[in-house]
């Protein structure tokens, strides 16, 4: 946007939930940056979501409490909202709409960055492929996280999901490479407690300094969380594409952001889809989601693990749902693994990734690794099975092999899952605890892995 | 940091004031150009010392701390930095509010008043300005039919605030909102003086 | 007369403009200063209703909009196979070259090449009296595919003259001048046709021959005709697109139109990066040879992603009109069916179920309606297909929505998806008791001609015995497997081989990804005469342990990855084995 704004309007038609509507406006754009004056003098910021015949409906991300239909102004700004960006950034941190909340300046700007972003254009990706070491081992050997992937925690109320979160920021490592690594988070609408956690678990490993902070806490302004993860974005995009660095970033929790979003679609009075949620949920998530990536000829990734809550645990649930179908795969928190006192406590079965057959294998991690999971899995949903039917015939009804799938269950969840959150295993030592669980089993129940890596690796009689 | 360095960063800002911010004030420039050029000796002593104290600190920091101290280090820089930068900011903009209100400057004014009156669409607006400004904007009023000067002044460095007889609009062109939306361009010319690398 | 109107007002994607009585439905506009492309899509008084397929952000109150003339067209001619097009037949590639790493808005560009060269070798001569649908001539498009030259749709016809000879030529170049009435029209190597308007052609056909596609879920249990439609919905993480791509790769059709629409900018990534390696099991050459893109991802603009299903099935039908067998694959129309919803809802339109529009089955119906196996238009006879294959990307998992529902009344194979078997691995996880295909009657004729006369029969054999499981695993869950009689446990067993063997399929293996119709159905005959010999074995008194312990059991399990698709003796073998290995256990006689 090149016009230049600035004209405040003070007719003000109607404030309802989010919104302002401004009447007898003849100069916005559409997306436009709006500033909102109090009577009191205070200015908050919002943007134009429609705008015509005359009116303009503003979305005002601090909330309109306090505002009144007389002695409003709304000043016009003349371009969409931007975050100054520069490699100074790194060791900041700030608000939920990118202003410093840690007592230092703003930072002083290399460029200024529309936070909306513009799509990747397909044609110009590059296929992600580069293995993500995180140290733990059930992300590492079976649902392994690739440079450039969007990999989310689907999680509930209370459980770990932060702890796993915080430990993949601290421990993520890019195998053989000297490339510089950046870890962007993004709190959004959490709680402070929560957002402590995540600071004081960075600057205690002493990635602080990589490490840039965006805030927005339960208590802070709902509408606000629309911004928080563009304005995170924004900086990672800058970090990743303008300096070449590998930057992870963390938006959680995604629940609120979308909760945000449908108090504004309420607000609008748009007919609503699943569950009160607006009909463009996925796409708006999709704008967020699809922000992950590699470049062809730069050399820096965006990589994204928002974490999400499921209301009621429930992965049908639209926020989930609609996440699953946009991201690259998902990581499911499971109840039961939680409650029996496991970490991290992820549901293998119902969790994916989908770029990882292009990240392992020869050269990334080790040839046997594709084949050694996929028996793990199908040994692991074996064993799910013979525990069901256990309940029902009890253990004596079950049969030698049976028994051993219960077997295997067991080593996988204590030894294999079960991890220290300061415990950093190396790719190696992953996949020897996967061949431990395979060799539990006779080898004519081995039947996806090619027999010249069962007779190099297995260990069973 | 040297003598013509320090130079150079009035310059520049001077130069950003020139072409970015006040491009109708060559009179008032001018003048502010002396003047400040006259107190150089006594800011670059200033800014010298901010930015010593900045570095030494950030020195010693680094040498003591282990972990986290980089960054605290380079946040104090970043506070010094900001020192200066708002240093060199008040007395430019000091200088400009000092500035004579001849000639030039009622130029200005009248081209402040011209854009205001195009954005709005009308020139049946009420002006606000300083105490100080209040006779030239008055006489350039002349040349806007229907516009008038409200009797209420505003506090400004200088410029005009206008707004639409039915108050429904408003705009404003003080020197001050010129400024501010120009702002983050000035500091980075400013910062880069002091040799923060990008 | 060209509408020339203003902008009024500004919500998302959708625009108002007045000043717009002379525009026309469905016609292409420019929209503002920076000339985005929209579409009009209602008309009240001078107002007009646009979709605009580039992002409004700036857009203001006040800015031109201005009509072309023109339905929104696709541009027909050769170059278009390998591009990679976004929804409104931009290539990708052009955009990159005038906005970089991500896509800028307003650019015009041409969809192919106008001024590559092509060899023309003509098929008509001077005096030739042509009808519309006509060749003309052929030119070399890639090493795969050879392009007619027809003579328009909606070209009036004549007489020929002018024509060139055999020669090089690029698109501009007048081939040819057709006459009639005294009028000379010129024909050139392409032409234009509006996307929502299906190509003409002269008649059309049963599905009668299988779309065969390597994969064994697909081709032996719920079988897609040439010319047929089929949707493939699931939730997330079923797998959806990676069966898909496995039909864009292995299908036995001469193009593949492939559309992404509202999906992973990173999934058109892969298959960019893929195909030019991958080589067409039949002819050797890369697969991108045959195949077209159109991506409209998730964040692109909203009103393009609902044009780039109609894109891609006006050039799919364009290679059809050629004598051409296409496959389309559109990813997802779950996507799409929810851009009509944003539209909708942007016009305050009345909303039928979840706030779709209530004209979504019939747009659904339109769409697989272009479908078909066809006699095209003009001479030489030309027979060709248009198959249709839709994912659906049902909310939460639940096929009781509308989308789902209304494409299941117009389509005829469904491949129902299931979370539970892709949670459990079990890939594709294409149910096989919830999932059917209207063409499995059709198509046993060119089985029983082409692979075996006893195919239908083994294959119902095989189906059968899948039922049955079902049908025993209620009485397993209920009362635990020692409830059962060794024959149906025996059953179990059967069914056990049948999903790791046969219906389980890596697409990640080298071998296993492709098997060919003659390896699918030894396979399945192997497994059922497993169960014969079982069952035989099990009246002479043999216990069910050794028959489940015959070594065969994992080789059977293991072949469709160990035994490549030209090694079928080594299968021969197997069979001979397991005879053998059965004897040992119970003395039975085989019959051969």
């Amino acid at each position: 946007m090149t016009t230049e704004g600035g004209v405040q309007y003070s007719k003000i038609a109607e404030i309802k939930g989010p919104l302002v509507v401004v009447d007898d406006v003849d100069n916005a754009a559409f997306d436009e940056l709006v500033e909102v004056e109090t009577n009191e003098g205070e200015r908050r910021l919002g943007k134009v979501l429609e705008v015509g015949n005359g009116k303009a409906i503003v979305q005002v991300f601090e909330g309109t409490t306090g505002l009144s239909i007389s002695g409003t102004n709304a000043k016009f700004v003349g371009k969409v909202m931007e975050m100054p960006v520069s490699k100074e950034v790194l060791g900041r941190v700030f608000d939920g709409l990118g202003r410093p909340k840690d007592g230092l300046p703003d930072p002083i700007a290399d460029k200024f960055i529309d936070i909306n972003g513009e799509p990747m254009n397909p044609e110009q990706r590059e296929y992600p492929k580069d293995f993500i070491q995180t140290g733990v081992s059930v992300i590492d050997g079976l649902i392994t996280l690739v440079r450039g992937q969007k990999l989310p925690i689907f999680s509930g109320s209370g459980m770990s999901h932060n702890l796993l979160a915080a430990q993949i920021a601290r421990q993520a490592s890019v195998v053989g490479t000297n490339d510089d690594f950046a870890v962007v988070f993004a709190a959004i609408g959490v709680q402070y407690s929560e957002a402590e956690y995540f600071r004081k678990s960075l600057e205690e490993s002493g990635a602080l300094k990589r490490s840039v902070l965006f805030l927005n806490t339960a208590d802070d302004p709902a509408i606000e969380r629309i911004i928080t993860p563009r304005v995170a974005l924004t900086v990672a995009e800058y970090l990743a594409f303008e300096l070449g660095m590998h930057v992870l970033v963390i938006l959680t929790d995604m629940t609120n952001y979308a909760e945000a979003l449908r108090e504004i679609s309420a607000a609008r009075e748009e007919v609503p889809g699943r569950k009160g949620y607006p009909g463009y949920l996925y796409t708006d998530l999709s704008t967020l989601y699809e922000r992950a990536g590699k470049l062809n000829g730069r050399k820096g990734s965006v990589t994204q693990v928002p974490i999400l809550s499921m209301p009621s645990d429930d992965i049908t649930h639209p926020i989930p749902d609609l996440t699953g179908y946009i991201t690259e795969g998902q990581v499911v928190v499971g109840r039961d693994l939680f409650r029996q006192g496991v970490y991290p406590p992820i549901n293998i079965l119902m969790s994916l990734s989908r770029l990882m057959k292009d990240g392992i294998g020869e050269g990334s991690t080790r040839e046997d690794h594709a084949e050694v999971a996929n028996q793990v899995y199908d040994a692991y949903s074996r064993a799910q099975e013979v525990r069901a039917l256990a309940g029902i015939v009890g253990k004596a009804g079950l049969t030698e092999i049976d028994l051993k799938y219960m077997d295997v269950g067991d080593v996988f969840e204590k030894e294999f899952l079960s991890q220290a959150t300061d415990e950093n295993r190396t790719i190696d030592e992953t996949l020897a605890i996967l061949w431990k669980i395979v060799s539990k089993l006779p080898k004519n129940e081995i039947t996806k892995i090619k027999d010249k890596y069962v007779d190099q690796y297995y260990q069973g009689e | 940091m040297t003598n013509s360095s320090l130079e150079k960063t009035i310059d520049k800002i001077l130069d950003q004031t020139e072409h970015d911010i006040l491009s109708n004030l060559d009179g008032a420039v001018s003048d502010s150009h002396q003047i400040l050029d006259n107190s150089v000796t006594k800011l670059e002593d200033e800014y010298d010392k901010i930015v010593a104290d900045g570095r030494k600190e950030a020195d010693k920091l680094e040498k003591q701390i282990i972990g986290g101290s980089d960054i605290e280090a380079r946040n104090k820089q970043l506070l010094a930095l900001e020192d200066a930068v708002s240093r060199v900011f008040t007395k430019a903009l000091d200088q400009i509010s000092n500035s004579d209100r001849n000639g030039d400057y009622a130029n200005l004014i009248k081209s402040l008043l011209d854009e205001s009156t195009k954005v709005l669409g009308t020139s049946e607006v009420i002006v606000f300005t300083n105490s100080k400004d209040r006779d030239v904007v008055q006489s350039a009023l002349s040349n806007f039919a229907g516009s008038e000067l409200s009797s209420e002044t505003i506090d400004c460095i200088g410029g005009v605030k206008i707004q639409s007889k039915d108050g429904a609009m408003k705009f404003d062109n003080t020197i001050d909102a010129k400024i501010d939306r120009l702002k983050p361009l000035i500091r980075k010319e400013i910062a880069s003086k002091f040799g923060v690398k990008e | 007369m060209t509408a020339q109107g203003r902008i009024v007002w500004v919500s998302g994607p959708a625009v108002r403009a007045d000043g717009m009585a002379d525009a026309k439905m469905y016609e292409t506009v420019t929209v503002g200063n920076s000339k985005l492309v929209g579409e009009v899509i209602r008309l009240t008084g001078d107002v007009a209703f646009i979709q605009v397929y580039e992002s409004t952000s700036g857009l203001k109150p006040g800015e031109p909009v201005v009509g072309t003339g023109n339905p929104l067209s696709v541009l027909l001619g050769p170059g278009i196979i390998g591009q990679l097009y976004d929804g409104i037949q931009r290539p990708l590639k052009e955009l990159s070259k005038a906005s970089g790493s991500f896509i800028g808005r307003g650019i015009t560009t041409t969809p192919v090449d106008m001024v590559k060269t092509y060899h023309f070798v003509p098929t008509a001569s001077n005096g030739d009296e042509v009808l519309p649908g006509n060749v003309i001539g052929t030119v070399q498009e890639t090493d795969l595919i050879e392009h007619s030259i027809m003579v328009p749709p909606n070209h009036p016809g004549g007489k020929i003259s002018n024509l060139v000879s055999e020669g090089d030529y690029n698109l501009e170049t007048e081939l040819a001048t057709v006459e009639k009435d005294g009028q000379n029209v010129p024909l050139k190597m392409y032409h234009k046709w509006p996307v929502r308007k299906p190509r003409p052609y002269n008649t059309r056909y049963d599905a009668t021959v299988p779309l065969l596609t390597g994969q064994r879920v697909i081709d032996t249990f719920f079988p897609i005709a040439k010319g047929g439609t089929g949707s493939i919905p699931g939730a997330f993480g079923t797998g959806k697109t990676v069966t898909l791509h496995q039909i864009a790769k292995w299908a036995n059709s001469q193009v593949v139109v492939y559309i992404g629409c509202g999906e992973r900018g990173n999934e058109m990534t892969e298959v960019l990066v893929e195909f030019p390696h991958l080589k067409d099991p039949r002819s050797g050459k890369p697969l991108m040879d045959r195949t077209v893109l159109v991506a409209n991802t998730s964040n692109m603009p909203v009103a393009a992603r609902e044009a780039s299903i109609y894109t891609g099935v006006t050039i799919a039908e364009y290679y059809r009109d050629m004598g051409k067998d296409v496959v389309l694959v559109a990813d997802s129309t779950s996507r799409w069916a929810e851009a009509l919803r944003e539209m909708s809802g942007r016009l305050e339109e009345m909303p039928a179920e979840e706030g779709y529009p209530s004209y979504l089955a019939s747009r659904l119906a339109e769409f697989y309606e272009r479908a078909g196996r066809v006699r095209a238009a003009g001479s030489p006879d030309r027979d060709g297909s248009v198959t249709l294959i839709g994912a659906v990307s049902p909310s939460g998992g639940d096929f009781t929505e509308p989308v789902t529902t209304h494409t299941m009344r117009f389509i005829k194979t469904f491949w129902a998806l299931d979370a539970k078997l892709a949670y459990s691995r079990h890939y594709p996880s294409i149910n096989w008791m919830n999932s059917y295909s209207g063409y499995l009657g059709d198509i046993a004729k060119w089985w029983g001609e082409n692979i075996s006369e006893d195919w239908f029969g083994i294959r119902n054999e095989a189906y059968g015995i899948l039922q049955r499981e079902d049908t025993l695993k209620e009485i397993v869950k209920l009362l635990g497997p020692d409830a059962l009689p060794d024959e149906e446990k025996l059953i179990l067993e059967i069914a056990r081989m049948v999903k790791i063997g046969l219906l389980q399929q890596n697409s990640f293996d080298d071998v296993d990804t492709y098997c060919s119709p003659e390896k699918q159905f030894k396979l399945l005959k192997l497994v059922v005469d497993f169960y014969k010999l079982g069952q035989q074995s099990l009246k002479e008194g043999a216990p069910l342990a050794s028959i489940r312990e015959l070594p065969v059991v994992t080789s059977l399990l293991k072949a469709r990855m160990d035994i490549k698709d030209d090694e079928m003796p080594k299968l021969d073998q197997l069979e001979t084995d397991m005879k053998e290995q059965f004897k040992n256990i119970s003395g039975v006689k085989v019959k051969n």
